[in-house]
């Protein structure tokens, strides 16, 4: 186990704080009580000072997002601060965890947050899966708002509908507004006009979570931890063939192979490392032996080719099959897809079905060409990443595991030979087989129950 | 140009004005960037397609270009010079391709569909997708109107967006998500609203296609002929498409300041009419069997026999859907020729709005819009419901006073409403006065043909402000043409005789009119032109067959006071109204030629001030506004309060008329509008509803009088009490005063 300080867990020893007096035993409501003492410019330079990104996926520098909303005087427009708790990327369940095991902190950081860009005004999209952290999030806002701790700001728990595509930002805000969960274009960018027109700062609920912690200690003395580059702890999530999968808060620039190793336990069953996805599935692969270079900050993994992304570690064993992997995370792609964009809707489900015609055997050198080139047409040509992620994902695992794919087409068929511990992991078909006409050249597929 | 900004496209500097769209930049260079989803019609660019991809000098990805504004400096590569941007635009149409079907040889759009176009000019000639492409059932019936089909469409969203933003009718959506989205109608339910046809020519693919034309022509064997739409006062500007002699479409011809490329779907869909089955193909003449066929010749030498029979005691009823040559032709015979200068039209008119008078489009972009009347807009001229909208979506304020207003305000209200309007202590007139983009709009009967309206305009301040107008729907399409006309032909005074010796009734709006009815009961001798034959069975002695507004050749003036040009679209089966005017004229020793260029000419000299044909033009431009001249005051003024004074009886309700806009005899003929016409229904306020024990849906008997009619309710929360609202041909004899009570 690590011996680094936990700042977003802090407090818990392991458990949940669920009750406001606890809470405040462990410190709680310090923070909002000092960011009521100072003005919005104060707050900003301090996030500015920690230099804090967010931690969602995209990495960019919280102050300097919320310094974009204008002032008042500036647009007339009530401000939002929007919280995006949609997590969804496959990989990813650590904001499930903050919200579950520290709701009061994460709640505290919407409220000075919402004082930082001067809003009223704070609605909190949870994904609908999220059943269970979202009564959380509803006690522990009844108990601030009993405690008379709001201040005037409104906090709206908004539940989502299950759907990806509306944890990226613009199509969180048109899904809030009650219309289609569809991306808009940029510019305008939601800091001048976002959820109804209006100044709004959207941020990750590990982001908002944290801001409570930076007030708390001082932004110079949060950058203190993890690396230049990538300051701060990090939750975590580990999952896939390790023997402990889970949420682990650790610094920026923590070794992977020691998360994987040392946190996680290592690879279950005796077997072997054979590749990790290191930030969620939109981040490219990384081969076994890269994976043991590597640290978990920004500037290690862009140089390794990849991203520390969602900070999602998925660990992969020698039993998986790379093909099905492709199928799998393309079928995710093509299932989430919103439809607005040609390359994306369309491309998602060609890939997914070059794919499976791979994996099942009937693949040829043509179609891993056609593949890799199907994929050149969809990334940088659409309208929010979601289409780009399959098509960078996919390409990672050619280039990374091109023998693999190799096999398969010359030996037609895919050489673990059932034996693949991705074998049946396959998406509900049901939906996609109603609109495929006859003569279906793929394998269907089944559900695995 | 000082605010003028350069853009390098292509290696082609070009300069437009500040603000000017990327794809537009482009076309003023020569230059095509490919669109699908790109309609500034239907709001800001959203960019959906991937169809317009550029490259942008500093930005690293390629861009969506129609979702770029031209700024100073900008340097850009389209397809024709970057093969990045080349290959994103192929890519785009791979992928359209991939699912769609391969049906252009039985699809409607093909030889006039953008897919196919831009297929050749940008995309690929095979495929290389070997899986089995989606399919869906097809087509889906969207209305009786509208073919949907699933498989062609490319997701593009302008059918979905028009519908939720331009018309705002919120019934055609996307569901699902991804590939598996489609275009539906909430719950299967038809798409019916007035507007819902505009999606078939949005459509950039054979998704969306019209029944009506379904499998009825390629687009190498039809003419499309330019003409203006004669259904309603506000003259949309529209193509005919015919072939081999028949009108098979109807579609929209863009005036940007009339109709802004929309059309309503009365005006698309209802040209069907033309081969009615009860078409009126010969002269008919009153015999002992009731109406007999009789040919030409004798019909005339009968109707010359009644209009000499009767000399001195004949009134013309006129109706407000002639073109301006008929009305003058009809003048020349009966005035010049007969000396018979009484006349009347359901409607008066004015020329006092002269001063006012701009664009519609200047509804689009007012701040502050007011319509007093107890009409809805969308049924009197529907163009004008849609500007307003427009105008709502920038901002405006749309205030109603009215019968359903978001003022409350009685029936037959509108003239007082005008005057509190100009009470210079009036809150909303001082708005009026204050404001540079203000308009009046007056929806419903009365108002002088505009006197009302511009008396009040004028108050109010708007002369010399060309962002102030003032607008007065009509009832018909060109009253004022029709009367300028008629009156243009002869002077000589009307003489309103008693007994009427011989009524001669122009038109089918006359002919349905129950008062031009009532006139005829009185007369002794009947001459009807009419295109149905029901409209004259029974009470006319000799019916002479009218032709449509389709098959005309002349002009008309739409309710700005725009003279427009209509052209013939096919040659009706009956003579053209001045080929036999003008020989009757001749019988009476009164000169009248048989083209309708000709007597455009003679009444441009005498009304028009010379203004030639050709000065028309494709899309007619609006004169500049007159000076103000004060209109005769109100005839009876007392007129309008007087009907409201009529005794409000306790229990019963004042009855308000309307006439929706899928009604009308030309309507009730095209089987695929049947679905849009009017419910049996009688509709109240919650307030008098309630009172009555009566809900939305229950069947009532409504009594007047003597007659009763029974109807089911509808609850109007916007109705105004005391009020019960019903379609004019739902309300039968009914009195102005009715009892409603359940059944």
């Amino acid at each position: 186990m690590s011996s680094a300080p936990e700042v977003v867990f802090a407090g818990t020893d392991g458990g949940a704080i669920t009750d406001l007096a606890a809470y405040e035993a462990v410190g709680g409501l310090t923070a909002l009580r000092r960011a009521r003492e100072m003005t919005p410019e104060q707050i900003i330079a301090e996030l500015d000072a920690s230099s804090l990104r967010g931690r969602g996926g995209a990495f960019f520098p919280t102050g300097r997002k919320w310094s974009f909303v204008p002032k008042p005087d500036q647009n007339p427009r009530p401000h939002y601060l929007v919280v995006n708790a949609d997590e969804s990327e496959p990989g990813t369940f650590k904001d499930r965890e903050i919200m579950l095991r520290v709701p009061f902190r994460f709640l505290e950081g919407c409220l000075i947050a919402a004082r930082g860009i001067e809003s009223q005004h704070v609605f909190v999209y949870i994904r609908g899966e999220y059943e269970h952290e979202w009564e959380i999030l509803v006690s522990a806002l009844e108990q601030l708002r009993e405690a008379k701790l709001l201040g005037g700001v409104t906090i709206v728990l908004h539940r989502g509908a299950g759907a990806y595509i509306c944890g990226e930002e613009t199509a969180l805000l048109e899904s809030l507004e009650g219309r289609r969960g569809q991306p808009r274009t940029k510019p305008p960018f939601p800091a001048i006009a976002g959820l109804y027109a209006s100044p709004t700062a959207v941020n990750n609920v590990e982001s908002i979570t944290t801001v409570t912690p930076i007030i708390e200690m001082g932004g110079a003395e949060y950058a203190k931890l993890g690396v230049e580059d990538s300051t701060g702890t990090r939750v975590f999530s580990l999952s896939g063939n390790v023997v402990r999968p889970g949420n682990y808060e650790l610094p920026h620039g923590y070794p992977l192979r020691d998360l994987i190793h040392e946190v996680g336990g290592g690879i279950a069953d005796g077997r072997t490392l054979k590749a990790v996805i290191p930030g969620g599935s939109s981040t490219p692969i990384l081969t076994a032996s890269e994976a043991e270079k590597v640290t978990l900050d920004f500037d290690s993994l862009s140089k390794a080719g990849s991203a520390i992304g969602s900070a999602a570690v998925i660990v992969l064993d020698d039993r998986c099959c790379m093909v099905q992997l492709g199928v799998r995370v393309s079928q995710f792609y093509e299932h989430e897809s919103c439809g607005k964009c040609t390359p994306c809707r369309v491309g998602t489900r060609w890939l997914t079905h070059i794919l499976q015609k791979i994996e099942s055997g009937r693949g040829t050198h043509a179609d891993l060409d056609l593949l890799l080139d199907v994929g050149d047409r969809i990334n940088g040509t659409c309208l929010c990443p979601l289409g780009d992620s399959d098509a960078i994902a996919v390409a990672s695992y050619v280039a990374k595991f091109r023998e693999e794919f190799l096999q398969h087409i010359e030996e037609a068929s895919c050489p673990f030979h059932g034996a693949s511990s991705l074998d049946g992991i396959v998406a509900p078909t049901d939906v996609h087989e109603a609109h495929v006409g006859p003569h279906e050249i793929h394998r269907p597929l089944e559900v695995v129950a | 140009m000082s605010d003028g900004v350069k853009v390098t496209i292509d290696d082609r500097e070009i300069e437009v004005a500040k603000g000017t769209g990327l794809v537009e930049t482009a076309e003023a260079a020569g230059i095509e960037i490919p669109v699908f989803c790109y309609e500034p019609r239907l709001g800001p660019a959203v960019g959906a397609c991937r169809m317009c991809l550029v490259e942008v000098e500093g930005l690293p990805k390629l861009q969506a270009g129609c979702t770029l504004t031209a700024q100073d400096g900008m340097v850009v590569r389209t397809a024709a010079t970057s093969k990045r941007a080349a290959e994103g635009q192929h890519g785009t149409l791979e992928f359209i391709l991939v699912n769609h079907p391969l049906d252009c040889p039985v699809c409607d759009k093909g030889g006039e569909c953008p897919l196919q176009d831009l297929t050749f000019r940008y995309g690929p000639g095979s495929t290389r997708m070997t899986f089995a492409k989606m399919t869906f059932d097809k087509p889906i019936p969207v209305s009786p109107l509208i073919a949907l089909d699933r498989e062609r469409c490319i997701l593009c969203y302008r059918c979905t967006r028009f519908s939720s933003d331009v018309a705002e009718d919120d019934q055609l959506i996307a569901r699902n998500r991804g590939a598996y989205s489609e275009i539906a109608t909430f719950g299967e339910d038809p798409y019916r609203a007035p507007f819902s046809g505009n999606v078939i020519e949005l459509c950039p693919v054979g998704a969306l296609t019209s029944t009506q034309y379904r499998f009825e022509a390629r687009p190498w064997e039809i003419q499309d002929v330019p003409t203006v739409c004669g259904l309603c006062p506000a003259g949309c500007n529209i193509r005919a498409t015919t072939r081999e002699g028949a009108v098979k479409r109807v579609q929209s011809r863009n005036h940007p300041e009339i109709d802004g490329g929309w059309l309503c779907d009365k005006g698309r869909f209802t040209y069907p009419h033309l081969r009615a089955e009860d078409r009126v193909g010969e002269p008919l003449q009153r015999g002992p069997l009731g109406l007999e066929p009789v040919a030409w010749d004798a019909a005339l030498d009968r109707a010359e026999e009644l209009l000499r029979g009767a000399r001195g005691t004949i009134v013309t009823a006129l109706s407000g859907s002639e073109t301006n040559e008929i009305a003058y032709g009809l003048g020349v015979l009966l005035r010049r020729g007969l000396g018979a200068h009484s006349a009347v039209l359901d409607e008066s008119t004015s020329a006092a709005l002269d001063a006012f008078r701009a664009p519609l489009s200047t509804i689009g972009d007012a701040e502050l819009v007011v319509i007093v009347g107890d009409d809805d807009v969308v049924d009197r001229a529907p163009a004008v419901d849609l500007w307003l909208r427009k105008a709502r979506r920038g901002g405006a304020e749309i205030v109603t006073v009215g019968a359903r207003g978001s003022v409350p305000a009685p029936v037959g209200g509108a003239a007082d409403a005008l005057r509190e309007l100009t009470d210079p202590a009036h809150d909303l007139g001082k708005r009026l006065r204050a404001s540079e983009r203000a308009v009046l709009v007056w929806s419903g009967p009365g108002g002088g043909g505009g006197a009302r309206l511009a008396e009040a305009a004028h108050k109010l301040g708007f002369d010399g402000k060309p962002g102030c107008a003032a607008f007065h729907l009509p009832a018909t399409p060109n009253p004022r043409g029709v009367s300028e006309a008629w009156a243009a032909a002869a002077d000589g005074d009307e003489s309103d005789p008693e007994p009427i010796g011989l009524l001669v009734v122009s038109g089918d709006e006359a002919a349905g009119s129950p008062d031009v009815r009532a006139l005829a009961e009185q007369a002794e001798a009947v001459i009807a032109i009419t295109m149905f034959h029901s409209l004259a069975v029974g009470w006319a002695d000799l019916v002479l067959p009218a032709t449509a507004s389709l098959e005309r050749e002349g002009t008309s003036m739409n309710l700005e006071g725009r003279l427009q040009r209509l052209r013939r679209t096919v040659i009706s089966p009956v003579p053209d109204e001045l080929a036999w005017l003008s020989k009757l004229a001749a019988r009476f020793d009164a000169e009248l030629s048989p083209h309708a260029a000709v007597v455009f000419e003679e009444l441009s000299e005498r009304i028009y001030g010379g203004l030639r044909l050709e000065q028309l033009g494709e899309h007619a431009a609006l004169p500049a506004r007159a000076a103000y001249v004060a209109p005769e005051p109100s005839r009876a003024p007392g007129a309008e309060a007087a009907q409201r004074a009529e005794g409000h009886f306790v229990g019963t309700l004042r009855l308000l008329r309307y006439t929706p806009l899928f009604s009308g005899h030309q309507v009730e003929r095209v089987a695929e509008l049947q679905f849009q016409r009017p419910e049996e229904e009688i509709a109240l306020s919650s307030g008098d509803a309630g009172r009555r024990g009566i809900s939305t849906g229950d069947v009532v008997t409504v009594r007047s009088n003597g007659t009763s009619v029974e109807l089911r309710a509808r609850v109007d929360r916007k109705l105004v009490e005391g009020v019960a609202r019903v379609a004019d041909e739902h309300a039968a004899d009914l009195h102005a005063e009715v009892e409603v009570v359940k059944a």
